[in-house]
Protein backbone atom coordinates (compact mmCIF):
# COMPACT_ATOMS: atom_id res chain seq x y z
CA UNK A 1 0.00 0.00 0.00
CA UNK A 2 0.91 3.56 -0.71
CA UNK A 3 -0.47 6.03 2.31
CA UNK A 4 0.04 9.32 -0.46
CA UNK A 5 -2.07 7.44 -2.50
CA UNK A 6 -4.58 6.23 -0.62
CA UNK A 7 -8.18 7.63 -0.90
CA UNK A 8 -10.34 9.53 0.94
CA UNK A 9 -13.68 8.86 -0.99
CA UNK A 10 -16.55 11.57 -0.24
CA UNK A 11 -20.11 10.88 0.63
CA UNK A 12 -22.02 12.02 -2.41
CA UNK A 13 -25.95 11.36 -0.47
CA UNK A 14 -25.75 14.22 2.21
CA UNK A 15 -25.13 16.60 -1.16
CA UNK A 16 -27.67 15.63 -2.79
CA UNK A 17 -31.01 14.67 -0.54
CA UNK A 18 -33.83 15.35 -3.29
CA UNK A 19 -32.41 11.72 -4.57
CA UNK A 20 -33.35 9.73 -1.86
CA UNK A 21 -31.53 6.58 -0.52
CA UNK A 22 -33.95 4.07 -0.70
CA UNK A 23 -34.12 1.28 -2.89
CA UNK A 24 -35.22 2.20 -7.00
CA UNK A 25 -37.66 0.47 -8.72
CA UNK A 26 -36.57 -1.45 -11.88
CA UNK A 27 -39.70 -0.31 -13.34
CA UNK A 28 -37.86 2.39 -15.92
CA UNK A 29 -35.90 -0.73 -17.09
CA UNK A 30 -38.30 -3.10 -18.40
CA UNK A 31 -41.84 -1.65 -18.65
CA UNK A 32 -42.51 -1.41 -22.32
CA UNK A 33 -45.22 1.38 -22.02
CA UNK A 34 -42.46 3.59 -20.29
CA UNK A 35 -40.45 3.36 -22.74
CA UNK A 36 -42.82 4.20 -25.75
CA UNK A 37 -43.28 7.27 -23.47
CA UNK A 38 -39.66 8.06 -22.98
CA UNK A 39 -38.91 8.20 -27.03
CA UNK A 40 -41.72 10.81 -26.86
CA UNK A 41 -40.53 13.16 -23.94
CA UNK A 42 -37.09 12.49 -24.49
CA UNK A 43 -35.62 11.22 -27.99
CA UNK A 44 -37.55 13.00 -29.87
CA UNK A 45 -36.97 16.25 -28.60
CA UNK A 46 -33.06 16.37 -26.83
CA UNK A 47 -29.94 16.61 -29.20
CA UNK A 48 -28.26 13.47 -30.24
CA UNK A 49 -24.65 13.54 -31.51
CA UNK A 50 -24.13 12.12 -34.35
CA UNK A 51 -20.81 12.98 -35.82
CA UNK A 52 -17.89 15.85 -35.93
CA UNK A 53 -16.83 18.16 -37.75
CA UNK A 54 -13.70 16.66 -39.31
CA UNK A 55 -15.72 13.91 -41.00
CA UNK A 56 -16.98 17.28 -43.07
CA UNK A 57 -14.58 19.10 -42.92
CA UNK A 58 -14.58 20.88 -46.15
CA UNK A 59 -17.75 22.30 -48.73
CA UNK A 60 -19.19 19.49 -50.41
CA UNK A 61 -18.27 17.30 -47.50
CA UNK A 62 -20.87 14.67 -46.35
CA UNK A 63 -21.51 11.83 -44.50
CA UNK A 64 -24.52 9.83 -43.28
CA UNK A 65 -25.33 8.45 -39.71
CA UNK A 66 -28.20 5.79 -38.81
CA UNK A 67 -30.12 6.49 -35.99
CA UNK A 68 -31.08 2.91 -34.88
CA UNK A 69 -33.80 3.92 -32.40
CA UNK A 70 -35.67 5.42 -35.48
CA UNK A 71 -35.14 3.37 -38.14
CA UNK A 72 -33.78 6.04 -40.64
CA UNK A 73 -30.45 7.91 -41.32
CA UNK A 74 -29.32 11.83 -41.56
CA UNK A 75 -27.36 13.31 -43.71
CA UNK A 76 -24.73 16.09 -42.57
CA UNK A 77 -23.52 18.30 -45.14
CA UNK A 78 -20.78 20.95 -45.72
CA UNK A 79 -22.12 23.42 -48.65
CA UNK A 80 -21.09 26.39 -50.50
CA UNK A 81 -21.55 28.52 -47.47
CA UNK A 82 -19.55 26.69 -45.12
CA UNK A 83 -22.51 25.92 -43.20
CA UNK A 84 -23.13 22.30 -42.02
CA UNK A 85 -26.79 21.18 -42.17
CA UNK A 86 -28.42 17.95 -41.63
CA UNK A 87 -31.49 16.38 -43.68
CA UNK A 88 -33.41 12.85 -43.06
CA UNK A 89 -31.94 10.86 -46.15
CA UNK A 90 -35.46 10.66 -47.85
CA UNK A 91 -36.06 11.49 -51.48
CA UNK A 92 -39.56 14.04 -51.56
CA UNK A 93 -40.60 12.32 -54.39
CA UNK A 94 -41.55 8.63 -53.70
CA UNK A 95 -39.01 8.43 -50.29
CA UNK A 96 -35.98 6.72 -51.12
CA UNK A 97 -32.71 7.31 -49.58
CA UNK A 98 -31.07 10.14 -51.89
CA UNK A 99 -27.80 8.79 -51.17
CA UNK A 100 -26.60 5.54 -50.48
CA UNK A 101 -22.48 6.22 -49.40
CA UNK A 102 -21.60 6.91 -45.97
CA UNK A 103 -19.06 9.40 -46.46
CA UNK A 104 -17.80 11.72 -49.19
CA UNK A 105 -17.51 14.24 -51.42
CA UNK A 106 -20.11 15.48 -54.01
CA UNK A 107 -21.83 18.36 -55.52
CA UNK A 108 -25.37 17.44 -54.41
CA UNK A 109 -27.37 14.31 -53.98
CA UNK A 110 -28.95 12.73 -56.93
CA UNK A 111 -31.77 9.97 -55.77
CA UNK A 112 -30.77 6.65 -57.01
CA UNK A 113 -34.69 6.05 -57.87
CA UNK A 114 -35.48 8.59 -60.55
CA UNK A 115 -32.62 10.62 -60.51
CA UNK A 116 -33.77 14.00 -58.70
CA UNK A 117 -31.55 16.10 -57.40
CA UNK A 118 -30.35 18.32 -54.45
CA UNK A 119 -27.94 20.68 -53.44
CA UNK A 120 -25.69 20.58 -50.63
CA UNK A 121 -28.05 23.04 -49.33
CA UNK A 122 -31.30 20.30 -49.47
CA UNK A 123 -32.83 22.20 -51.89
CA UNK A 124 -34.29 20.38 -54.93
CA UNK A 125 -32.35 21.75 -57.99
CA UNK A 126 -33.27 18.72 -60.58
CA UNK A 127 -36.72 16.50 -61.55
CA UNK A 128 -36.48 14.42 -64.93
CA UNK A 129 -38.76 15.38 -67.59
CA UNK A 130 -40.49 17.89 -65.02
CA UNK A 131 -43.19 18.49 -67.14
CA UNK A 132 -44.67 15.29 -66.72
CA UNK A 133 -45.82 16.56 -62.69
CA UNK A 134 -48.98 18.88 -62.09
CA UNK A 135 -48.17 21.84 -60.27
CA UNK A 136 -44.38 20.58 -59.35
CA UNK A 137 -43.25 23.76 -56.78
CA UNK A 138 -39.15 22.66 -56.57
CA UNK A 139 -39.40 25.63 -53.54
CA UNK A 140 -41.58 23.04 -51.17
CA UNK A 141 -39.91 20.18 -52.14
CA UNK A 142 -36.67 20.49 -50.90
CA UNK A 143 -34.92 17.73 -48.44
CA UNK A 144 -35.96 18.03 -44.77
CA UNK A 145 -34.03 19.25 -42.70
CA UNK A 146 -32.99 18.69 -39.45
CA UNK A 147 -32.17 21.80 -36.37
CA UNK A 148 -28.09 21.43 -36.12
CA UNK A 149 -25.57 22.90 -33.82
CA UNK A 150 -21.67 21.92 -32.60
CA UNK A 151 -20.52 22.00 -29.33
CA UNK A 152 -16.32 21.65 -29.28
CA UNK A 153 -16.62 19.65 -32.68
CA UNK A 154 -19.36 17.75 -32.34
CA UNK A 155 -22.18 17.36 -34.55
CA UNK A 156 -26.00 16.93 -32.87
CA UNK A 157 -29.51 17.63 -34.49
CA UNK A 158 -32.56 17.12 -32.73
CA UNK A 159 -35.70 15.54 -34.27
CA UNK A 160 -38.14 18.06 -33.01
CA UNK A 161 -38.99 21.52 -35.27
CA UNK A 162 -38.37 23.82 -32.69
CA UNK A 163 -36.26 22.55 -29.94
CA UNK A 164 -37.23 23.41 -26.57
CA UNK A 165 -33.89 24.35 -26.00
CA UNK A 166 -30.65 25.55 -27.56
CA UNK A 167 -27.77 23.15 -27.35
CA UNK A 168 -26.18 25.30 -25.79
CA UNK A 169 -28.74 25.35 -23.10
CA UNK A 170 -28.99 21.73 -23.52
CA UNK A 171 -25.14 21.10 -22.40
CA UNK A 172 -25.50 23.69 -19.48
CA UNK A 173 -23.03 24.26 -17.47
CA UNK A 174 -21.59 20.20 -17.61
CA UNK A 175 -20.56 21.65 -21.38
CA UNK A 176 -19.37 24.76 -20.44
CA UNK A 177 -16.88 23.15 -17.67
CA UNK A 178 -15.62 20.61 -20.55
CA UNK A 179 -14.69 23.66 -23.34
CA UNK A 180 -10.80 23.91 -23.88
CA UNK A 181 -10.57 19.90 -23.54
CA UNK A 182 -8.34 18.77 -26.96
CA UNK A 183 -10.94 17.06 -28.42
CA UNK A 184 -9.66 17.63 -32.33
CA UNK A 185 -6.22 15.55 -31.29
CA UNK A 186 -8.18 12.65 -31.10
CA UNK A 187 -7.17 12.07 -34.94
CA UNK A 188 -6.79 8.28 -35.24
CA UNK A 189 -10.69 6.68 -34.59
CA UNK A 190 -12.00 3.73 -34.29
CA UNK A 191 -15.58 2.26 -33.51
CA UNK A 192 -17.09 -0.77 -32.26
CA UNK A 193 -20.86 -1.46 -32.66
CA UNK A 194 -23.19 -4.04 -31.23
CA UNK A 195 -26.90 -5.13 -30.03
CA UNK A 196 -27.26 -6.10 -26.68
CA UNK A 197 -30.30 -7.29 -25.27
CA UNK A 198 -30.73 -4.62 -22.48
CA UNK A 199 -32.20 -1.12 -21.64
CA UNK A 200 -30.47 1.89 -22.80
CA UNK A 201 -29.84 2.93 -19.19
CA UNK A 202 -28.68 0.30 -18.13
CA UNK A 203 -25.85 -0.18 -20.52
CA UNK A 204 -25.23 3.81 -19.29
CA UNK A 205 -25.64 3.00 -15.63
CA UNK A 206 -22.60 0.11 -16.57
CA UNK A 207 -20.48 2.88 -17.21
CA UNK A 208 -21.23 5.48 -14.26
CA UNK A 209 -20.33 3.22 -11.50
CA UNK A 210 -16.48 1.86 -9.93
CA UNK A 211 -17.39 -0.11 -7.40
CA UNK A 212 -17.59 -3.27 -10.40
CA UNK A 213 -14.09 -2.69 -10.78
CA UNK A 214 -12.48 -4.77 -8.39
CA UNK A 215 -14.75 -7.89 -9.17
CA UNK A 216 -16.33 -8.06 -12.47
CA UNK A 217 -13.03 -6.52 -14.01
CA UNK A 218 -10.64 -8.72 -12.03
CA UNK A 219 -8.54 -10.02 -14.72
CA UNK A 220 -8.18 -6.32 -16.49
CA UNK A 221 -8.49 -3.11 -15.06
CA UNK A 222 -8.99 -3.85 -11.42
CA UNK A 223 -5.29 -3.14 -10.60
CA UNK A 224 -4.94 -0.05 -12.43
CA UNK A 225 -8.31 1.59 -11.62
CA UNK A 226 -8.79 -0.01 -8.60
CA UNK A 227 -5.61 -1.61 -5.87
CA UNK A 228 -4.75 -1.86 -2.95
CA UNK A 229 -5.21 2.04 -1.87
CA UNK A 230 -8.55 2.16 -3.29
CA UNK A 231 -9.71 -1.86 -2.90
CA UNK A 232 -13.40 -1.46 -3.37
CA UNK A 233 -13.16 0.95 -6.84
CA UNK A 234 -14.22 4.05 -4.77
CA UNK A 235 -14.74 7.26 -6.68
CA UNK A 236 -12.76 10.27 -6.46
CA UNK A 237 -15.75 12.49 -6.95
CA UNK A 238 -19.18 12.29 -8.48
CA UNK A 239 -20.72 15.38 -9.76
CA UNK A 240 -24.33 15.97 -10.97
CA UNK A 241 -24.89 19.01 -12.98
CA UNK A 242 -28.72 19.44 -14.41
CA UNK A 243 -29.52 16.03 -15.98
CA UNK A 244 -25.96 15.06 -16.72
CA UNK A 245 -23.41 13.66 -14.03
CA UNK A 246 -19.84 13.47 -13.85
CA UNK A 247 -17.07 10.60 -12.53
CA UNK A 248 -13.90 11.01 -11.42
CA UNK A 249 -11.76 7.93 -11.64
CA UNK A 250 -8.93 7.01 -9.41
CA UNK A 251 -5.63 6.04 -10.55
CA UNK A 252 -3.22 4.03 -8.95
CA UNK A 253 0.36 5.43 -9.96
CA UNK A 254 1.77 2.26 -8.22
CA UNK A 255 1.11 -0.28 -10.75
CA UNK A 256 3.74 -1.95 -12.21
CA UNK A 257 2.41 -3.08 -16.23
CA UNK A 258 2.80 -6.18 -17.70
CA UNK A 259 5.39 -6.83 -20.44
CA UNK A 260 3.52 -5.89 -23.47
CA UNK A 261 1.27 -3.81 -21.90
CA UNK A 262 4.58 -1.87 -20.85
CA UNK A 263 5.77 -1.48 -24.03
CA UNK A 264 2.38 -0.33 -25.22
CA UNK A 265 2.30 2.41 -22.89
CA UNK A 266 6.14 3.46 -23.78
CA UNK A 267 5.09 3.52 -27.35
CA UNK A 268 1.76 5.34 -27.27
CA UNK A 269 1.21 8.96 -28.16
CA UNK A 270 -0.69 9.41 -25.46
CA UNK A 271 -1.74 7.18 -22.10
CA UNK A 272 -4.09 4.77 -22.67
CA UNK A 273 -7.29 5.23 -20.66
CA UNK A 274 -6.84 1.50 -19.20
CA UNK A 275 -3.85 2.61 -17.84
CA UNK A 276 -4.40 4.82 -14.49
CA UNK A 277 -1.41 7.21 -16.12
CA UNK A 278 -1.93 10.79 -16.56
CA UNK A 279 0.30 12.41 -18.91
CA UNK A 280 0.83 16.32 -16.53
CA UNK A 281 1.54 18.31 -19.82
CA UNK A 282 -2.12 18.33 -20.70
CA UNK A 283 -3.89 21.24 -19.32
CA UNK A 284 -7.54 19.67 -18.27
CA UNK A 285 -10.37 21.89 -18.53
CA UNK A 286 -12.16 23.29 -15.23
CA UNK A 287 -14.52 20.26 -15.53
CA UNK A 288 -12.03 17.40 -16.41
CA UNK A 289 -11.07 16.07 -12.55
CA UNK A 290 -12.95 18.66 -11.13
CA UNK A 291 -11.21 18.59 -7.55
CA UNK A 292 -7.66 17.75 -8.91
CA UNK A 293 -6.95 14.97 -7.54
CA UNK A 294 -3.73 13.84 -7.70
CA UNK A 295 -4.24 9.80 -8.29
CA UNK A 296 -6.86 10.91 -11.18
CA UNK A 297 -6.80 8.74 -14.51
CA UNK A 298 -10.04 9.28 -16.05
CA UNK A 299 -13.56 11.19 -15.84
CA UNK A 300 -17.00 9.80 -17.19
CA UNK A 301 -19.45 12.22 -18.40
CA UNK A 302 -22.98 11.08 -19.43
CA UNK A 303 -24.57 14.18 -21.39
CA UNK A 304 -28.34 13.77 -21.21
CA UNK A 305 -29.88 11.37 -22.77
CA UNK A 306 -27.38 8.80 -24.62
CA UNK A 307 -24.11 10.22 -24.99
CA UNK A 308 -21.65 9.10 -22.55
CA UNK A 309 -17.50 11.10 -23.05
CA UNK A 310 -14.78 9.10 -21.24
CA UNK A 311 -11.87 11.46 -21.21
CA UNK A 312 -7.95 10.77 -19.51
CA UNK A 313 -5.18 13.21 -20.28
CA UNK A 314 -4.21 11.50 -23.45
CA UNK A 315 -7.29 9.81 -25.23
CA UNK A 316 -10.72 9.97 -25.07
CA UNK A 317 -13.55 7.97 -26.53
CA UNK A 318 -17.31 7.53 -26.61
CA UNK A 319 -20.17 5.64 -26.08
CA UNK A 320 -23.71 6.54 -27.48
CA UNK A 321 -27.05 4.44 -26.51
CA UNK A 322 -29.80 3.67 -29.43
CA UNK A 323 -32.56 2.01 -27.93
CA UNK A 324 -34.96 -0.33 -29.80
CA UNK A 325 -36.83 -1.47 -27.24
CA UNK A 326 -36.93 -1.52 -23.52
CA UNK A 327 -35.05 -4.49 -23.55
CA UNK A 328 -32.81 -4.19 -26.61
CA UNK A 329 -30.18 -1.32 -27.53
CA UNK A 330 -27.59 -0.73 -30.02
CA UNK A 331 -24.49 0.61 -28.49
CA UNK A 332 -21.74 2.28 -30.43
CA UNK A 333 -17.97 2.96 -28.85
CA UNK A 334 -15.53 5.53 -30.82
CA UNK A 335 -12.52 5.78 -29.58
CA UNK A 336 -10.36 8.99 -30.31
CA UNK A 337 -6.41 8.60 -30.07
CA UNK A 338 -3.60 11.02 -30.56
CA UNK A 339 -1.84 10.29 -34.16
CA UNK A 340 0.92 8.64 -34.09
CA UNK A 341 4.05 10.22 -34.71
CA UNK A 342 6.06 7.49 -35.67
CA UNK A 343 5.29 3.80 -36.79
CA UNK A 344 6.16 2.60 -32.78
CA UNK A 345 3.05 4.70 -31.42
CA UNK A 346 0.90 2.48 -34.14
CA UNK A 347 1.40 -0.63 -31.44
CA UNK A 348 0.41 1.71 -28.61
CA UNK A 349 -2.71 2.73 -30.32
CA UNK A 350 -3.69 -0.78 -30.96
CA UNK A 351 -3.08 -2.34 -27.73
CA UNK A 352 -5.14 0.91 -26.24
CA UNK A 353 -7.91 0.00 -28.94
CA UNK A 354 -7.78 -4.09 -27.95
CA UNK A 355 -7.51 -3.37 -23.97
CA UNK A 356 -10.48 -0.94 -23.81
CA UNK A 357 -12.80 -3.59 -26.01
CA UNK A 358 -11.72 -6.26 -23.66
CA UNK A 359 -12.90 -4.53 -20.68
CA UNK A 360 -16.02 -3.15 -22.15
CA UNK A 361 -16.62 -7.02 -23.52
CA UNK A 362 -16.56 -7.84 -19.51
CA UNK A 363 -19.32 -5.49 -18.61
CA UNK A 364 -21.78 -6.79 -21.52
CA UNK A 365 -22.84 -10.50 -20.29
CA UNK A 366 -24.48 -8.77 -16.80
CA UNK A 367 -26.58 -6.48 -18.82
CA UNK A 368 -28.39 -9.23 -20.41
CA UNK A 369 -28.89 -11.28 -17.33
CA UNK A 370 -29.74 -8.00 -15.79
CA UNK A 371 -32.15 -7.79 -17.99
CA UNK A 372 -33.80 -11.47 -17.84
CA UNK A 373 -33.68 -11.09 -13.99
CA UNK A 374 -36.00 -7.67 -14.60
CA UNK A 375 -38.25 -8.38 -17.72
CA UNK A 376 -39.16 -11.99 -15.62
CA UNK A 377 -40.11 -9.86 -12.63
CA UNK A 378 -37.63 -11.63 -10.47
CA UNK A 379 -35.80 -8.29 -8.90
CA UNK A 380 -37.77 -5.39 -9.12
CA UNK A 381 -36.01 -3.05 -7.30
CA UNK A 382 -32.32 -2.10 -6.62
CA UNK A 383 -30.36 -1.03 -3.96
CA UNK A 384 -27.99 1.85 -4.27
CA UNK A 385 -24.25 2.19 -2.72
CA UNK A 386 -23.26 5.70 -2.35
CA UNK A 387 -20.76 5.19 -5.00
CA UNK A 388 -23.78 4.37 -7.30
CA UNK A 389 -25.54 7.77 -6.96
CA UNK A 390 -25.40 8.28 -10.64
CA UNK A 391 -27.83 5.47 -11.56
CA UNK A 392 -30.11 6.60 -9.00
CA UNK A 393 -29.63 10.14 -10.57
CA UNK A 394 -30.41 8.88 -14.01
CA UNK A 395 -33.28 7.03 -12.74
CA UNK A 396 -34.97 10.43 -11.14
CA UNK A 397 -34.18 12.26 -14.14
CA UNK A 398 -35.73 10.37 -16.88
CA UNK A 399 -38.30 10.10 -14.74
CA UNK A 400 -38.95 13.97 -14.21
CA UNK A 401 -38.27 14.69 -17.93
CA UNK A 402 -41.19 11.84 -18.96
CA UNK A 403 -43.19 13.50 -16.44
CA UNK A 404 -42.79 17.43 -16.94
CA UNK A 405 -43.25 16.47 -21.03
CA UNK A 406 -46.49 15.08 -20.46
CA UNK A 407 -47.74 17.24 -17.81
CA UNK A 408 -47.54 19.90 -20.26
CA UNK A 409 -49.91 18.50 -21.87
CA UNK A 410 -48.07 16.62 -25.04
CA UNK A 411 -49.43 13.08 -25.32
CA UNK A 412 -48.00 9.81 -23.55
CA UNK A 413 -46.69 6.87 -24.82
CA UNK A 414 -46.29 7.49 -28.96
CA UNK A 415 -43.94 5.35 -30.34
CA UNK A 416 -41.17 6.94 -32.03
CA UNK A 417 -41.71 5.27 -35.34
CA UNK B 1 5.70 -19.48 -45.96
CA UNK B 2 4.85 -16.83 -48.27
CA UNK B 3 7.58 -15.64 -50.71
CA UNK B 4 8.73 -12.33 -50.68
CA UNK B 5 8.05 -10.02 -53.23
CA UNK B 6 11.62 -9.19 -54.80
CA UNK B 7 13.30 -12.90 -55.22
CA UNK B 8 15.65 -13.10 -52.17
CA UNK B 9 14.58 -10.04 -50.63
CA UNK B 10 14.04 -10.59 -46.93
CA UNK B 11 10.74 -10.66 -45.12
CA UNK B 12 11.71 -9.08 -42.24
CA UNK B 13 14.66 -6.08 -41.32
CA UNK B 14 17.85 -6.91 -41.16
CA UNK B 15 18.59 -7.94 -37.24
CA UNK B 16 15.01 -9.72 -37.06
CA UNK B 17 15.55 -12.56 -39.06
CA UNK B 18 14.33 -14.82 -35.84
CA UNK B 19 11.15 -14.02 -35.99
CA UNK B 20 11.02 -15.05 -40.16
CA UNK B 21 9.06 -18.34 -38.85
CA UNK B 22 5.90 -16.11 -37.14
CA UNK B 23 5.26 -14.18 -40.77
CA UNK B 24 2.81 -16.94 -42.23
CA UNK B 25 0.59 -16.87 -39.37
CA UNK B 26 0.85 -13.78 -37.42
CA UNK B 27 1.29 -10.97 -40.54
CA UNK B 28 -2.56 -10.00 -40.75
CA UNK B 29 -4.67 -7.81 -42.71
CA UNK B 30 -6.13 -5.86 -39.97
CA UNK B 31 -7.55 -5.39 -36.52
CA UNK B 32 -10.82 -7.58 -37.20
CA UNK B 33 -8.09 -10.36 -38.53
CA UNK B 34 -5.52 -10.17 -35.62
CA UNK B 35 -9.21 -10.26 -32.90
CA UNK B 36 -10.09 -13.21 -35.09
CA UNK B 37 -6.84 -15.00 -34.77
CA UNK B 38 -6.90 -15.01 -31.18
CA UNK B 39 -10.66 -16.28 -30.79
CA UNK B 40 -9.29 -19.26 -33.33
CA UNK B 41 -6.37 -19.81 -31.57
CA UNK B 42 -5.27 -22.73 -28.63
CA UNK B 43 -3.56 -20.52 -25.57
CA UNK B 44 -0.16 -22.55 -26.20
CA UNK B 45 0.14 -21.17 -29.37
CA UNK B 46 -1.02 -17.67 -28.74
CA UNK B 47 2.14 -17.88 -25.21
CA UNK B 48 4.66 -19.30 -27.77
CA UNK B 49 3.80 -16.44 -30.14
CA UNK B 50 4.15 -14.16 -27.11
CA UNK B 51 7.20 -15.30 -26.15
CA UNK B 52 9.02 -15.60 -29.15
CA UNK B 53 8.11 -11.76 -29.74
CA UNK B 54 8.30 -10.09 -26.75
CA UNK B 55 12.21 -11.14 -26.75
CA UNK B 56 12.71 -9.09 -29.86
CA UNK B 57 9.67 -6.17 -29.14
CA UNK B 58 11.90 -3.93 -27.60
CA UNK B 59 14.08 -3.68 -30.72
CA UNK B 60 11.62 -3.96 -32.85
CA UNK B 61 9.78 -1.07 -31.46
CA UNK B 62 13.28 1.28 -31.22
CA UNK B 63 13.86 0.70 -34.69
CA UNK B 64 10.17 1.12 -35.73
CA UNK B 65 10.05 4.75 -33.78
CA UNK B 66 12.36 6.05 -36.53
CA UNK B 67 10.03 5.24 -39.30
CA UNK B 68 6.70 7.20 -40.40
CA UNK B 69 3.39 4.64 -41.00
CA UNK B 70 3.06 5.19 -44.91
CA UNK B 71 6.37 5.10 -45.81
CA UNK B 72 7.68 1.76 -44.57
CA UNK B 73 9.23 -0.62 -47.15
CA UNK B 74 6.79 -4.52 -47.47
CA UNK B 75 9.77 -6.28 -45.04
CA UNK B 76 9.13 -3.01 -42.34
CA UNK B 77 5.28 -3.28 -42.76
CA UNK B 78 5.71 -6.92 -42.04
CA UNK B 79 7.35 -6.42 -38.66
CA UNK B 80 4.87 -3.42 -37.62
CA UNK B 81 2.10 -6.13 -38.47
CA UNK B 82 3.71 -8.47 -36.28
CA UNK B 83 3.90 -6.11 -33.67
CA UNK B 84 0.38 -5.38 -33.83
CA UNK B 85 -0.92 -9.10 -33.43
CA UNK B 86 1.42 -8.72 -30.16
CA UNK B 87 -0.60 -5.72 -29.32
CA UNK B 88 -4.20 -7.90 -29.40
CA UNK B 89 -2.50 -11.29 -27.99
CA UNK B 90 -0.83 -9.21 -24.91
CA UNK B 91 -4.27 -9.19 -22.84
CA UNK B 92 -4.45 -12.30 -24.25
CA UNK B 93 -1.64 -13.69 -22.51
CA UNK B 94 -1.59 -11.19 -19.63
CA UNK B 95 -5.12 -10.55 -18.69
CA UNK B 96 -6.54 -13.84 -19.33
CA UNK B 97 -4.15 -16.48 -19.86
CA UNK B 98 -6.11 -17.53 -22.88
CA UNK B 99 -7.66 -15.97 -26.39
CA UNK B 100 -11.29 -16.20 -25.03
CA UNK B 101 -12.94 -14.46 -22.48
CA UNK B 102 -13.24 -15.90 -19.18
CA UNK B 103 -17.20 -15.27 -18.62
CA UNK B 104 -17.07 -12.79 -21.08
CA UNK B 105 -19.84 -11.71 -23.79
CA UNK B 106 -19.07 -12.93 -27.30
CA UNK B 107 -16.56 -11.24 -28.42
CA UNK B 108 -17.72 -11.27 -32.50
CA UNK B 109 -20.87 -9.50 -31.32
CA UNK B 110 -19.04 -6.42 -31.04
CA UNK B 111 -18.54 -5.20 -34.82
CA UNK B 112 -15.66 -2.88 -35.56
CA UNK B 113 -17.51 -0.89 -38.08
CA UNK B 114 -14.07 1.67 -38.25
CA UNK B 115 -10.61 0.76 -37.97
CA UNK B 116 -7.26 2.36 -37.71
CA UNK B 117 -5.42 1.83 -40.81
CA UNK B 118 -2.70 -0.36 -39.95
CA UNK B 119 0.21 1.50 -41.72
CA UNK B 120 -1.23 4.53 -43.31
CA UNK B 121 -0.29 8.09 -42.36
CA UNK B 122 -1.94 10.00 -39.28
CA UNK B 123 -3.19 13.61 -38.73
CA UNK B 124 -1.06 16.03 -37.08
CA UNK B 125 -1.43 16.62 -33.20
CA UNK B 126 -4.13 19.65 -33.27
Amino acid sequence: MNAKQKITAPTFAARHPELGTGPVSTDVYCDPAFYDRELAAIFKRTWLCVGRVEQAPKPGDFFQKALPTFGYSVIVARARDKQLRAFYNVCQHRGNHVELRQRGHCVGFTCPFHGWTYGLDGKLVGVPDASGFFDLDKGKLGLRQLALDVWEGFIFVNMDEKPSQTLEEAMGEQGRDLVGYPFASGQAVFEYEGTINCNWKSMIDSFCETYHVPVLHRHSVKDTLAGPDNPYGRLIDCRLKGPHRTQSVWGNMAYTPNPVQGLAWQNAPGPAVTSGVVDASVTLPKGLNETRAKHWSLDVTVFFPNWIIVMGSGMYFTHQMWPLAANKVVWQMRGFLRPASNAAQRFGQENSMVELRDAVLEDCNTLERIQTAQDEGLITEMVYHDHEIALRHQYHVVKQWVEDFEKSGNKKGKGAR
Amino acid sequence: MPKSARGDAPLLPKGFKRLTPLVADWVLADSRARLEKRLTTPPAEIRAFYDQMLSLAPKALAYLAQRQLGELDAAEERLLKLLLSLAEMGPAVEWYGTGEYPDGFDARRFRLIEQMPDNAPQGVSA
